[in-house]
């Protein structure tokens, strides 16, 4: 069987995962949580566009895109102010713990104020499928892939220059380090802190946008694709935004592949990919031992 | 002693003798009390129909599996996404010996011979996704349990359970009639009544039994944990163990009630709402698992009356979780501060006023030890490299067994650095250690703790949680009896066995940390700084209690200290470290008197 084109076809969720686990590595690493809302901030922001766009509101689709992108950085913006303000010093685990509560909050609220059905999907881009021919293999190449894997990399490259290279990432870093310590010097680290809360907020946004309209939008289980995201975000350790790309890229083709398998025991098995392939990972990982705060 | 100084000794002290009795019953007492409360529950006549049984079962059924939750989320400080899954688990395999097996396979009381297997079943699961989820620091357990929970409920949905697939319902035990009416749920509400008094009983014990501290530690301070002699790993999976399988038990519950799994009842969604609804009350607390169950029946009961969606209950959650996240708290640790505000405040007086006495308590005055001439621990070449900075670079030294050793230098000269990579909280160093014979290089820090060397911490490790016996228990590893325990108290001059750590002032705690340290008995105890938060008499004291360890106690010590008056006090070896080197070595007289040594300490220009 030849895997190129279900290769091909898993890239655009897989791109996806990888944009999530990036932003959770970023988030991760700069702000000390694992934002277990971040899809789900996304989802609320992008039904409010949608909203906006259908019956008798008839926003043009862009209009309710950049209202959606806007919404979802103004709520990220705000979980990362509350933990910010009132968990500045807490370990990571109870900041993390404030994500998954406005992940109950986002999606129980979007429950109530959209309906328990979901709207029909205008989707951003043209959904017309172009088909590269390759030998004599067909590949089927859609808008939504090209964005959302040109998403992935512009993001991955584009941090790891603003934090390497500009004064402004050794700041960011600074605060991530030493937090008590950037703020001695008279960095806002509070200011800062939301700021990528905001700025991580409108990228899935964007992605979201970018999606096919294939993927689930049923809230419970589109907030819940934060699970291959934060798969991807440990193959890189919370800490390596290259691998958290290649895992998440992994994750989507293995995803398609075995989904398209014709046999459906082994097809329903793509549900346990992610599961499978964290554990995996963790007992690889194990061989070393690391300690909590120095002393 | 003066006079009216020994008066207010004596009455601050029987103060706290009073305050911190030992309640033996009060597990025994809260299960009778949760059982009256549930079978009162019953009998007010305005909730009190047909449906009021099976609504009692669910707060318990929901109060179980809070309770599991709890033992993870609020003890152990962690945060698990799963706890349906472990429900579903074990009704699935109840539901399958139900069909495979047959109903009443081993007589009447079958089922909870299911609930038992069901509720291991699940344990099993716990143990192998915690294994490699646990090692590690972080989320890593929210990430493998969310990602269990979503993948178990597409296949519990893909393949369903087996009672509806066979198109049959579980057999209630002793021959109880299937259906939801009054004359069934009676029996089946009381038979749960049973089971939840017997796991919160059975938990409310756990949590004062070694598991139980180590869980409390392990929140607090995993290094601390670990110097302990304690397996962090394992700290950290008995608890994750022990909430599966009480999730186990609660799954199980739930097919006495209902007899047939819907999958819907164990998806990731509801695992999450647990999860926050533990949070939010405390659920580690019995009394507010109860409530919390009481809640997550009684919100959805009132928005259903009132025609509202039922999510407006989730939100609540969310929002009431989040203000108790930012503070810190949750509403259980709230309303037992809001009982115990005024009491807890004179505690903490009258303990300060004890420890203040006590820590100046002139004891007879012993000469520094002299040791019995063998060498106990020997370092040789011992290197750490932070990148390019070495911490220490190629320190030899050798500790004589019954001796105070003295490890002294500058600030950043490498002297705590040098206890971490001994101890094995620093993996990455070169060099060999050697205690009385074993070389402890390899070793993880909590095997090395029980090979014999313990240490403390600069900052104090003393978790807030445990009282004062309880965190001496645990640190000593059965090492010392209850009157040990009691007797080391009373020689260090701190607060009495049943004192919440809580109410302690930090300076105090330090010195728990070293009565905890003798009492675990090492060999060597090293320990980093155990007099700062002290006032120069309560030091002069403290050295004399430290002259008599080695021989009243058998334990031989390694001090850091800044105080050079303790130092001579005390020791009789010194080392000195100046920029990660040792600069002099040798007896105390000796190192104390050496130009260089003087140099580094004062400066070159108060020698000239």
């Amino acid at each position: 069987m030849n895997l190129v084109p279900q290769i091909f076809a898993g890239l655009t969720t897989g791109s996806f995962f990888a944009i999530i686990g990036v932003l959770l590595t970023l988030m991760a690493q700069l702000t000390r949580v694992v934002n277990f809302s971040q899809v789900a901030f996304g989802m609320f922001g992008g039904f409010v566009g949608l909203w906006l766009e259908s019956g008798r509101n008839n926003m043009p689709v862009w209009l309710g895109a950049i209202v959606a992108i806007i919404v979802t950085a103004g709520l990220s913006a705000i979980v990362g102010w509350i933990i910010a303000t009132w968990l500045p010093n807490a370990q990571m685990a109870a900041r993390s713990a404030v994500t998954v509560s406005s992940l109950l909050i986002l999606v129980s609220t979007g429950a109530v104020l959209f309906g328990a059905s979901h709207n029909n999907y205008k989707p951003l881009l043209p959904s017309v499928p172009i088909t590269i021919t390759l030998g004599d293999t067909d590949l089927i190449v859609t808008y939504n892939m090209i964005a959302l894997v040109l998403l992935s990399l512009a993001v991955v490259i584009v941090m790891q220059i603003v934090l390497k290279k500009t004064m402004f990432g050794v700041r960011l870093r600074a605060i991530s380090d030493r937090q008590g310590a950037a703020e001695l010097l008279g960095v806002n680290v509070k200011m800062l802190n939301v700021g990528i809360w905001a700025v991580s907020g409108a990228i899935i946004s964007i992605a979201i946008s970018f999606l096919p309209s294939t993927i689930s939008n049923d809230y419970i289980s589109f907030s819940l694709l934060i699970i291959p995201g934060a798969a991807a975000a440990l193959v890189g350790g919370f800490k390596n935004m290259w691998l958290a790309l290649v895992g998440g890229l992994v994750i989507g083709v293995l995803q398609n592949i075995i989904a398209s398998n014709p046999n459906p025991t082994i097809a329903g098995l793509k549900d346990w990919v992610v599961f499978i392939l964290i554990l995996v990972f963790l007992l690889w990982n194990q061989r070393k031992e690391v300690w909590d705060v120095a002393r | 002693m003066s006079p009216a100084n020994q008066d207010s000794k004596n009455v601050t002290s029987s103060l706290v003798n009073q305050s911190f009795v030992h309640k033996g019953y009060a597990p025994l007492s809260m299960g009778v009390v949760a059982v009256i409360i549930g079978v009162a529950i019953l009998f007010i006549p305005w909730i009190a129909n047909d449906f009021s049984f099976t609504r009692v079962s669910q707060v318990l059924i929901m109060m179980t599996l809070l309770l599991g939750l709890g033992i993870v989320t609020g003890t152990a400080g962690m945060i698990a996404l799963c706890q349906m899954t472990f429900a579903a688990a074990s009704a699935w395999v109840i539901e399958w010996l139900e069909v495979n097996v047959g109903p009443n396979a081993f007589g009447e009381a079958s089922f909870f011979i299911y609930l038992i297997v069901g509720a291991v079943v699940a344990t099993i699961i716990g143990i192998v996704v915690g294994l490699p989820a646990l090692r590690l620091r972080g989320v890593n357990l929210a990430v493998v349990t969310l990602s269990l929970a979503f993948a178990f409920d597409l296949t519990i949905v893909y393949f369903g359970f087996p009672a509806n697939k066979a198109n049959v319902q579980i057999t209630r035990p002793f021959g109880i009639g299937s259906s939801s009416a009054k004359e069934d749920m009676f029996p089946i509400t009381i038979l749960i009544i049973l089971v939840v008094a017997i796991v919160a009983v059975a938990l409310v014990y756990m949590q004062r039994s070694r598991w139980g501290s180590s869980w409390k530690m392990v929140a607090y301070s995993e290094r601390g944990t670990a110097s302990a002699g304690t397996s962090v790993q394992v700290a950290k999976l008995t608890a994750f163990a022990v909430s599966a399988f009480v999730g186990g038990i609660g799954g199980g519950l739930y097919e006495l009630v209902y007899q047939q799994a819907r999958p819907e009842a164990f998806g990731p969604y509801v695992s999450i709402v647990l999860y926050v609804l533990a949070t939010l009350v405390g659920a580690y607390l019995v009394d507010m698992a109860l409530f919390g169950g009481i809640l997550s029946v009684a919100i959805p009961f009132i928005l259903t009356r009132l025609k509202l969606p039922l999510f407006w209950g989730d939100i609540f959650f969310g929002v009431a979780s989040i203000q108790g996240l930012t503070t810190g708290s949750n509403l259980g640790e709230d309303i037992r501060r809001g009982f115990r505000k005024g009491k807890r405040a004179k505690q903490a007086e009258a303990i300060a006023a004890t420890a203040a006495v006590e820590t100046h308590k002139e004891i007879d005055s012993v000469p520094i030890p002299k040791g019995t001439g063998k060498p106990l621990l020997v370092v040789e070449n011992l290197t750490v490299a932070f990148g390019a900075v070495k911490a220490n670079s190629d320190v030899t030294l050798t500790v004589t067994e019954g001796t105070i050793f003295g490890l002294i230098g500058p600030n950043g000269a490498g002297k705590s650095t040098f206890i971490d990579a001994v101890s094995g909280v620093l993996p990455h160093h070169t060099g060999s250690v050697v205690l009385d014979g074993v070389k402890l290089d390899k070793l993880s820090p909590s095997r090395i703790a029980r090979t014999g060397l313990r240490r403390t911490y600069q900052q104090d490790r003393v978790p807030e949680t445990l009282t004062v016996g309880a965190y001496l228990k645990f640190i000593a590893r059965g090492k010392a009896s209850r009157a040990d325990i009691d007797e080391i108290l009373e020689f260090f001059g701190c607060p009495t066995y049943y004192t919440p750590l809580s109410v302690v002032d930090v300076g105090t705690r330090r010195l728990i940390e070293v009565a905890a340290g003798v009492a675990s008995k090492p060999k060597l105890l090293m320990l980093d700084e155990p007099a700062a938060g002290l006032d120069h008499e309560q030091h002069i004291a403290f050295g004399e209690r430290l002259r008599q360890v080695p021989t009243k106690y058998g334990v031989t010590l390694l001090i850091i200290e800044h105080d050079l008056d303790l130092v001579r006090s005390v020791t009789t070896e010194l080392t000195v470290l100046n920029f990660g080197e040792v600069l002099a070595s040798g007896s105390q007289e000796e190192v104390l008197s050496n130009k260089e040594v003087l140099k580094a300490y004062m400066g070159e220009t108060e020698m000239m």
